[in-house]
Order: structure tokens, then sequence, then C-alpha cells
């Protein structure tokens, strides 16, 4: 166990290394030139220049490359251009959202994809499995945004049940200190997060029906069936517990995906996330900021697919990893 | 919207029915075709697949209007009337007409970007499964790298390194990010079919590896690659929706269900109709291939019984 | 942020019972007022920020040493309002005193000294620093200190906007939490997260992405700010700022933008809204240079009468109701609402297509081949349109403006692209046509020159265009002028003769609408920055909601 981690884990840091090198190489080819400013204020061309030769834009690619190397493994992500504060702090301060949305939305995928998965499954063929299959089906289709700005529309403008964006209110909760703050910010964040998880509900509903149907035909739960157990007891138990397994992987594929795939619900929904962080600064061609969130989120994904396989051969028994 | 162009939808859907209708009727006749029709949404997906790609061919007869004449300029922003079914977008174009000039591009486009995506990654898998070793490695350490970066990043940075993307290059984009997941899946078919006696019997009888792959290998893994292509389609159209509003994707005036979107969501508030119906194409299309891509899993895959 | 993270324990704790926030603030003084709005600041600290928004916030930190007064009169001294500084006296006609309040203080208690003040003009005209209203001190030869409370600039010649130059753009800086910081550090210095200033207000905190919170500051020497709390709240759109504004999310939007939010906003009964002058004009501008190569002309634009052609075939007034509506008029020229310039007797080209096509043919532009696209020597008369992604706005033009010059049998292709790139290409002159806009300052005097003569090649003038008596009249318009009258006519004279050249189409000039919550009172916006007196604006005692009241 112990050198298959140490394997995967070496694997996993060359995975992020040729990430951040292929991001930092094409972010830099890219047309255009970092420099602040405004939409409809730029700056004169001569302060422009002075901060891109701050920022080493005159140095041949490969020194800045070795440059950048230089400082990254002494831990230090640069400093931004458009933002004019330490990579590290701008990354730090939109992580804590980004994955605070990225879990609420995970509950609502696993928790309501599961729920609908199994009862589809129960009542297989009938008109409520048919009807949630196809509704199922329809939002599992839909482009994610989409589904955010109707949202949005319906519920935030039509009627006001549900805030317009942002993480919370700053006037009544600055900070999350009474249980009416705690309310107002679970407020704030089911849109989005209702937006990010229904999708992924949906497949995961059509998912876990498929797989349940499958595990109800085997032997054993045939067994307990015959045993006398009660249908609720023979779902839930015996054949759900089989039924979950190929989750952990579902998790460790799905988990980046909220991660990075909410970029355009995080501009939706006014969420200051990784998503909004990164693609701003690809678009202002704040290089260091581009490659700091690349490098963060490539981690991510690679830990993710450890930790899925990790767990995955904890649960699984047949599953022999090698050199364990 | 003339009685003319009413036909024509009209005519459309009998298309589409008639279409679902033979299919059915030949596919009851083998198995497989009767594994495809018990799944119970096979049928409206194939219909409205086949119904759009008419209104797609058709879009002159459908259509009332060229998709970006602008209509009446001072007047943009009308809601659905007789005149316009889907109403007027901002800049006074009908959004119906656009919506089946849209569907040729929107529609090729994911066709397009599909072929590439499914030959470069059949290309991939095929090579990596077949050769193994450090081809194999190779090759899919680079996937491991690729699948590790977000594919809008990806994207992104890309489409910057052109200052005027043509619309071959974005087809082409969307095509080289998308095969990851094919050429995973096709390589795993190849590795298990390699060790197969008929492809030892090929091999004995002197086949070389291009044959071997060509003729006997990937006729055997055709199932999983079309079920991946048909999803695949739908994962394009929903990127392109995406990057459109995002502020890139087909290059406008031209008409596409993702600039549709874009154009008309900064008029969500007042005039929904033009970010509402492209949304809904879209959601409908994707949806018809999810159907059938499952159903086609169900019929080419002899392992699993249908449901 | 964290605190987010530990929610769940906090609903726990809400069983036991937690402690409520109460609204317990009565009086004059309670008032909390929050501003949606798209832009963000990058730093908070005025001499090395980029970007327009963030002078919304620091002005309220920050004094400048005199500031405009309500007539937006640059000229001369006598319009300005003193801030830090209580008067001021020219010794000689070069040579201006000011004497700074004494009760000035800054917020950690320090008195504001002369020595800020001549800290402050270092720091802006240091080359390391890197600021961009560097240029705009270029005149001022010194600035030194006679006591602590006083301080003298000398200027390197004499014209009519010298006090404005001196006194508009420089905010006073604390020198003494300023001093160590190395000077080509400012850029990001921590002190631009988290400033202590000398306005009315003073920071409190600012959640990137999410938002900014100022507290007024009760002993503030001019006069104790009403409304007691600032809260900025930043969206990435500014249809969801109206949006945020309309759901009661909060009270203020500095403009509304587009006819269909102004619509929105006045079927609010909650709402007042207020018009002010615009300071932004947009325009299609030609590149008289070859796209990438300034060495040579244009091969279609550097020819005069084409570009009198197109601009005579644009029906401005038709693009300007499709877009918004009455939210902004045609400009008479290059110039914005806010310019005391603007005067729409100034003449311009018509709006003549018959004109235009009579002129095009006349020029060998004919369609010879019936493709509805006008041809010569087998070349079409075709160009791309350089536009920003970015902009709603503009998007909307660009098309509008494709179909209209097809109308003329001119084919107009759109390089729709993302702002950073834009930004390159204009600046290099790659681009055969732009649309593109400008903010402009309350004085035509630095931004026209910058953009519209030869002063500007290589700066902000994009399409390269320059008439030797436009640049005449200009300079004798910014050096000589001796009242606002007579410059006035000499600035009319110039932008009439650069009309006739149509090295653009003026398309238009912004009238902006802010829309405010109706409790909210005695609000005057000043057109060239709308919060500037802010300080003023109060919510009467008894309109004062749970919002306003709440204790943190």
């Amino acid at each position: 166990m112990a050198t298959w981690l140490m394997r995967r884990l070496v694997a996993s840091i060359a995975i992020v290394f040729a990430v951040v090198t292929i991001t930092f190489f094409v972010v830099h080819l890219a047309h255009g030139r970092p420099c602040g400013g405004g939409d409809v204020q730029p700056l004169p061309p001569d302060v422009c220049d002075r901060v891109c030769r701050r920022f080493g834009c005159d140095d041949p690619l490969p020194v800045q490359y070795a440059k950048y190397l230089g400082r990254l493994v002494q831990g230090d992500l640069g400093e931004s251009i458009g933002l004019h504060r330490p990579v590290a702090d701008a990354l730090a301060d939109a992580i804590p959202n980004t994955f605070t949305l990225a879990l609420a939305a995970l509950v609502i995928d696993f928790g309501l994809g599961l729920a609908l998965g199994i009862y589809q499954a129960a009542r297989e063929r009938r008109i409520a499995d048919i009807a949630l299959g196809n509704i199922a089906l329809f939002v599992n289709s839909m482009p994610t945004f989409w589904l955010g700005l109707v949202l949005l529309l319906l519920f935030a403008e039509r009627h006001h049940w549900f805030p317009v964006g942002g993480p919370g209110d700053p006037v009544m909760c600055p900070r999350i200190d009474s249980p009416r703050c705690a309310i107002d910010f679970v407020w704030h964040l089911t849109l989005p997060a209702l937006t990010l998880g229904l999708v992924g509900a949906a497949a995961t509903a059509r998912y876990q029906r498929a797989t349940m149907l499958e595990v109800i035909r085997q032997d054993y739960v045939r067994t307990a069936r015959a045993k006398g157990l009660r249908e609720q007891r023979v779902l839930l138990v015996h054949a759900l517990r089989n039924a979950l397994l190929p989750f952990i992987t579902l998790f460790g594929l799905s988990f980046p995906f909220l991660l990075t795939g909410a970029v355009l619900v995080e501009t939706v929904f006014a969420w200051p996330g990784m998503g909004r962080l990164a693609v701003t600064a690809i678009f202002q061609r704040d290089y260091p900021v581009v490659t700091g969130a690349a490098l963060v989120t490539s981690t991510m994904v690679v830990l993710g697919n450890l930790i899925a396989d990790a767990l995955y051969a904890i649960a699984d028994p047949r599953i022999r990893v090698r050199g364990a | 919207m003339s009685a003319w162009n009413w036909l024509a939808v009209g005519g459309a859907a009998v298309v589409a029915l008639v279409v679902v209708a033979e299919t059915r009727r030949r596919g009851l006749k083998s198995i497989r075709g009767r594994r495809f029709f018990r799944h119970p949404t096979a049928a409206p997906g194939v219909f409205v697949l086949v119904f759009f790609v008419t209104i797609a061919a058709a879009a002159p007869l459908v259509a009332p209007y060229p998709p970006n004449v602008q209509i009446d300029v001072d007047h943009p922003d009308q809601p659905p009337s007789a005149q316009f079914p889907l109403g007027t977008d901002p800049l006074s174009r009908d959004v119906w007409s656009r919506l089946a000039y849209g569907a040729r591009v929107s529609l090729s486009i994911g066709a397009l970007a599909m072929i590439v995506a499914v030959t470069v990654g059949v290309a991939v898998g095929a090579v990596a499964g077949y050769f193994r070793g450090w081809v194999d490695t190779a090759l899919m350490r680079f996937v491991d790298v690729t699948l590790a970066m977000p594919r809008i990043f990806v994207f992104l940075m890309a489409v910057a390194l052109w200052e005027r993307l043509p619309l071959w290059v974005l087809v082409l984009l969307i095509g080289l990010t998308g095969w990851f997941a094919t050429g995973r899946l096709v390589r795993a078919e190849v590795l298990s079919l390699r060790e197969r006696d008929y492809v030892a019997a090929a091999r004995a009888l002197g086949a070389g590896s291009a044959r071997i792959i060509f003729r006997h290998v990937l006729p055997n893994a055709s199932a999983p690659i079309i079920v991946s292509a048909a999803l695949g389609i739908g994962n394009v159209l929903l990127l392109e929706a995406g990057l459109s509003f995002l502020g890139f994707g087909v290059p406008s005036p031209a008409p596409s269900w993702g600039n549709m979107i874009a154009d008309g969501w900064h008029k969500m508030a007042v005039a929904p109709w033009s970010a509402t119906f492209p949304g809904v194409a879209i959601s409908l299309v994707v949806m018809g291939l999810n159907a059938v891509g499952d159903a086609l899993r169900d019929a080419l895959d002899p392992r699993r019984e249908g449901p | 942020m964290t605190d987010r993270l530990a929610v769940f324990a906090l609903v726990g704790l809400a069983l036991v019972g937690g402690c409520e926030r109460k609204p317990t603030c009565a009086g004059e003084y309670c008032g909390t007022l929050v501003i949606a709005t798209a832009g963000e600041p990058d730093i908070l600290l005025p001499p090395v920020s980029e970007v327009a928004p963030t002078r919304d916030v620091t002005d309220q930190l920050f004094l400048k040493l005199a500031d405009l007064g309500p007539s937006g009169n640059t000229i001369g001294d006598e319009d300005f309002q003193p801030q830090l500084a209580e008067r001021w006296e020219w010794d000689t006609p070069t040579t201006l005193v000011f004497h700074l309040d004494r009760r000035a203080h800054w917020q950690d208690g320090p008195p504001v000294t002369a020595a800020d003040v001549a800290f402050t003009y270092d720091v802006y005209t240091d080359s390391l620093v890197n600021s961009s209203s560097r240029t705009t001190l270029r005149h001022i030869a010194a600035v030194t200190t006679r006591d602590s409370l006083t301080v003298v600039f000398r200027f390197r010649q004499r014209y009519p906007e010298m006090f404005y130059d001196a006194v508009y753009q420089m905010r006073i800086m604390p020198a003494h939490l300023l001093r160590e910081v190395p000077r080509d550090q400012w850029r990001s210095a921590p002190f631009g997260r988290a400033p202590v200033g000398d306005g009315p207000y003073r920071f409190v905190s600012w959640k990137a992405g999410e938002s900014i919170e100022l507290a007024a500051d009760s002993t503030f020497f001019l006069g104790r700010p009403h409304l007691r709390r600032v809260i900025w709240r930043y969206t990435p759109d500014q249809s969801v700022a109206v949006t945020q504004l309309i759901a009661g999310d909060a009270d203020a939007v500095e403009v509304l933008v587009t006819p269909d939010n102004v619509k929105r906003a006045r079927a609010d009964s909650q709402l007042t809204l207020y018009p002010y002058k615009g300071a932004q004009y947009g325009y299609l501008g030609f590149n008289l240079a070859a796209p990438g190569d300034t060495t040579k002309p244009h091969p279609l634009f550097a020819d005069r009468d084409l570009r009198r052609a197109l601009a005579m075939a644009t029906d401005r007034q038709r693009l300007l109701r499709n877009v918004w509506e009455d939210l902004a008029k045609v400009p008479p020229g290059p110039m914005s609402q806010l310019w005391w310039i603007w005067a729409p007797e100034i003449r311009e080209l018509p709006y003549d297509t018959a004109q235009a096509g009579r002129l095009l043919t006349r020029l060998g532009w004919t369609d010879s081949d019936g493709d509805g696209i006008r041809d010569k020597d087998g070349h079409p008369l075709a160009f791309r349109l350089l536009v920003p992604t970015s902009s709603f706005v503009r998007h909307q033009y660009a098309r509008l403006l494709q179909e209209q010059y097809r109308a003329i049998g001119v084919d107009v292709q759109l390089d729709e692209v993302e702002f950073s790139l834009f930004n390159a290409r204009s600046r290099g002159g790659k681009f055969d046509a732009v649309l593109n806009v400008w903010t402009t300052d309350p004085t035509p005097s630095s931004g026209f020159p910058q953009t519209w003569t030869q002063a500007g090649f290589g700066q902000l003038n994009y399409g390269r265009y320059s008439n030797p008596a436009v640049d005449r009249l200009v300079e004798q318009a910014v050096a000589s002028a001796a009242s606002r009258e007579q410059a006035r006519r000499v600035w009319r004279t110039a932008i009439e003769t650069l009309n006739q050249d149509a090295p653009g189409v003026f398309l238009y000039a912004t009238e902006n609408i802010a829309a405010i919550h109706k409790r909210i009172t005695d609000v005057t916006i000043r057109p060239d920055s709308w919060l500037a007196l802010l300080r003023t604006w109060r919510i009467p005692a008894d309109r004062l909601t749970d919002r306003d009241r709440v204790e943190r």
C-alpha cells in the first residue's frame, strides 16, 4: 500500500508539473498583453509598458519560465498583475467559496440523485419511474448556466424567494455569527448549488437506478427476499450497499468537475470562486493568476482521483492494489 | 410567419414521425432493434433528433425570414406572436428563423467536432491499446495531464492563440479537447480484444498491425464508440453554449444556439424569449442524443440486459 | 471566510440559542447605503490603481487639496472648493501656495501636514510608482513645504487650467504610513487592501469579488457624514446589479446603462431616478495608417472622401434609438456630455445616404459584379471592425452598423475579441476600424490632444488622425485662452474642422441615470464623480429601516 501510494504521489506531482508547464506556455503565447486598466479607460501605453516590463514581459519565454519555476519551488506563486496582490492571497480568498459551493452541490447531487435512483428502481416501469426518468433526462441535458439563468429569473426576479446573487447579505450578515446569518448563508447558497447540483443529480439518479436494477437481480438479493425480509430492507440494506461502490469512483470524477465546472454558474450568481478568478485572469492575461489557478485545480483533480482510488481499494476487497 | 412556414414545420414533424415509425418497423425484426426500441425514451429521442435535423435541412422553408435580417430596429424585443412565433431578439431578428438556421450551425458543429474527437480518440486508443509498452504509457500519461486541466480553461487559452478565430479552428479545437474519454474507452476495448483467439489467428496468418487493428479489432469495439459519439455530440452543444456565454463560440452574425443565448441573456428580465428558446432547443436535442445513446448502449452491448 | 464552513456547527448552536443583531441605532446618523456595481477596484491606493471604479471608494477615504465645484468649471481657481486646503493664494503667476486645514487628521491620529502633500507629489511623479496620472502633473516643476501647514506648488508655465492640474488628480497620501514602502513595491502594497485615510469614511473590510465596506468617521473635520455605513456589492454584470437593486438587496446603482434597466427601475416605486451628465462617448474610429504598419497609409481610410461618405451613410439617431432610446445623445464631435465644450450647434456632416452613395460612386466604388457590395479594380469595399466582446452596447452597435453599411454596398466583417486583445490590437494599430469608447475627465484639455492630435501618436490616438489646423487650434485653446468663453469658441472651430475630416463616426455620448432608494434624501450627484458629495446624503430618522439601524 505504501509503495503504491508513493508511486501514485510521484505520478500526481508529475501531472501537476506538466499542467503548470503547458498552461504557462499557452497563456504566454496567447495574443494580447497583460495591462490592468478597465473596459473603457485603458492605461496610457507608456504606463502599460512599464507594468509589463516589471513582470518580465521583455525576457525570452524560457527565461521567464525558469524564473517562475525558481520562485515556485520556494512556494512563491508570484504577484497578480491585475489584482495588485500576491496570487496566493487571491487564491486563498476564492478557494473556500468554491469548496462551499462544490460541497453543497455534491450534497444535492448525491443526496437527491441516490434517493431518486433508488425510488425509481423500486417503482421500475411504473408511471413515477418513467416520469422521473424523463425529467432527469431533460435536466441532465440542459446547459448549466442556462438553467441558472432560468432559475434566477423565476425565483429571484419574478418572485423574490431567493437572493439575486453573492454569498451573503453584507448588511445584516457580514459574518456568520448568529443562527439568522447561518440561514441567510444557506439561503444565498441554494440557487447556485441547485443549479450546479441538479444536473449532476439527474445523472446520478439515472446511474443509480441502473445499478440498483442490476444488483436487485443478483442472487444474494434474491436470497434476502426469499428469507422473507421486507422489500424496503432488501433495497436499502442489501442492494444499496453494493450499488454504492461505483459511487466512490463517480465522486472522484465529479468533485473536480464541480470545482471547475462552476465557472459559468459563478458568473451567473456573482459567486466569488476559483472559476471566475481564473476566467477573468485568462481574459486579462494575468499570467501568474492563470498558472496559479491551473496549479491549484490540477492538484485538486489528481488528489480527488487519488483519494477515490484509495477509498475504492479499501472498500472493495476484490480490488488488489499492486504492492500492497 | 406564413401558412407555408407552418405547413413546412408540420411537414418536418410528419417526416420525423414517419422516420420513427419506419425504423421501428424494421428495427423490431432484429434482436438489437427490439432491444433498442424497448427503451421507453428511444422512439421520442429519435423523433426529436430527426425533427431538428429536418428543420435544419429545410431551414429556408420553415423560417419566415433570413436569419440575420434586422426586421425593425426601432422596435426590437417583440414578444412571441402570430407573426413572430418565438418573438424577436434585441436586434429585432426573428428568433424562430434564427433557431432554424442555427440548427444547421449548431448541429453541424456538434457532428463535425465529434467526428474529429472520435477519429483522434479511436486512433490514439487503438494505437495505445494495441502496441502497449512505452507508446501506451506516453499516450495515457498525456491523457492524464489533459484530464487534470479543466476543459473550459484549456479552451479559453487555446482560443487566445488566434487573433481571429476561424470557425474550422473552433470546431477542431472542440474536437481535439473532447477525445480523451473515447481514447481511454477504445484503449480498454482494444487491450482486451487483442488477446482474443481470432486476433492471434490473424496475426499467425501474417496480417500486419494496421490490418489487424482496422479489420479485426476496431469493428468489434464499435459499440462503445458509437455510444460515446452520440453522447459526445450533446457535450459539444453544451460546450458551445458555455463558450458563447463567455464571449467566444461561433462569430456573429451567423446564428448558433449558443450565441443566441449569449445575445439574449442580457435581456432575460424584460425579453426572456430570445435566450430561453435556444436553451430549450439545446436541451431537447441533447436529451434526444442521451436517450438514443442509452438505447444504443443497451442494444449494442450483448452483456447488458436492457431494462 | 472559513467561518462559512462552520455553518453547520452554528445551526446546531441555534438550537441552544444564539445572539441576534438588534436594530437599535436611532437618530440622524444611522443610514446604511448599499451600492450594487459591476466594477470592483483593483487596489485602494489611488496613485497605482488602474481601474475607474476604485475612485468611488478611495474618494471617501482620501481627500484632495481642493475639489471641483458644482459648476464643473476647470479654468482658473474661482469655482474650486476647499478640501484639505482651507485657502490658497498665488505668490507669483506660477507659484501657488496652499494653507492646509489644521483640523485635518489621519484616521490613525496624526494631523495631515505639508510634508504629506510633498510626499504625495513625489510618489505620483515617480516613474517607479508608475502612476497613470503622472502626465497630468508634468507642468509642475516642484512642490515644497514652507511650514507644517503650508505647501508651495511651482509651475513651469502659466496656463488656464493650472489649478485644476494641481488639485484634481492627486489624493493626498499618509507619508507616515507609506514612506517605508519601496517605490517599486507600491503597485501591490498591503496598505492598498487596508487603507488608512483622512476622508469622511474609514475602511472596514474588503471581501474579494464580493464587497467593500466603509464606516463614517464621526470626527470628520468638514462635517460628520449622515450615512454611517457604505457598502459596495460587486457582481459580474451590471444588469445583475440592477436586479439586486430591484430585489431590495441594494440601495443604489450608479448608472442604469440600458433602457430596459431604466424601465425596470421606473416601475419600482421604491426607487428615485437621478439623471446626470455622462462622461463617456463611443465612436467608430477609422485607422488612417495601414493595419500594423504606421508608416504606410491605410488602403481605404487614408482617403478623406471615403471616410466622409461612410460618416454620411450612418444613421446615428436610429442606432441610438435602438440601443439607448433616450439614455444618450448623438455627440456633435468627439466629446462627452461632461465636457463644457459640448454644444449642439457645432457643425457636422449631414446624414445623407444619397450623397454618400454618389460620393462613393465618384470615387470609383461601384457594384460592378452585382453582389450587392461595391468594388473597385476587383477589390470589394470591405473592412473589418474591431469590437470587444465585453461590451453589450458596442456588440449591438457593431451589428447594427454592419447592416446599415451593407445597405450602401459596404461589407463589414466583425472582429469580436476579448478585452485584452482588443486593447493590444487597438494600441498596436492592428485594425481597419474600431468601436471605441473613452471615459473623459471634466475637461478636454488633456484627453483631447491625447486622442485626436499628433501629440497622441503612440499614445491613445489609435487611428493616427492628425490635421495641423486642428492641432494648432487645440494648442491655442489649452495653452492660452483667457476665459472659458474664448476657449469655447476656439474649441468649436477645432472640432468643426475635425468633423469635416471624419476621422471617425461619433455615435453616442452617454446620459447617466442613477437609481437610488427613495428613503435616501438630499442626494446631489456631481457628474464627474457621482459619489463626490456622498457625505451630505442622508436618511431622515423616521425613514430608517432595520437594515439602517442594525448594530454590528
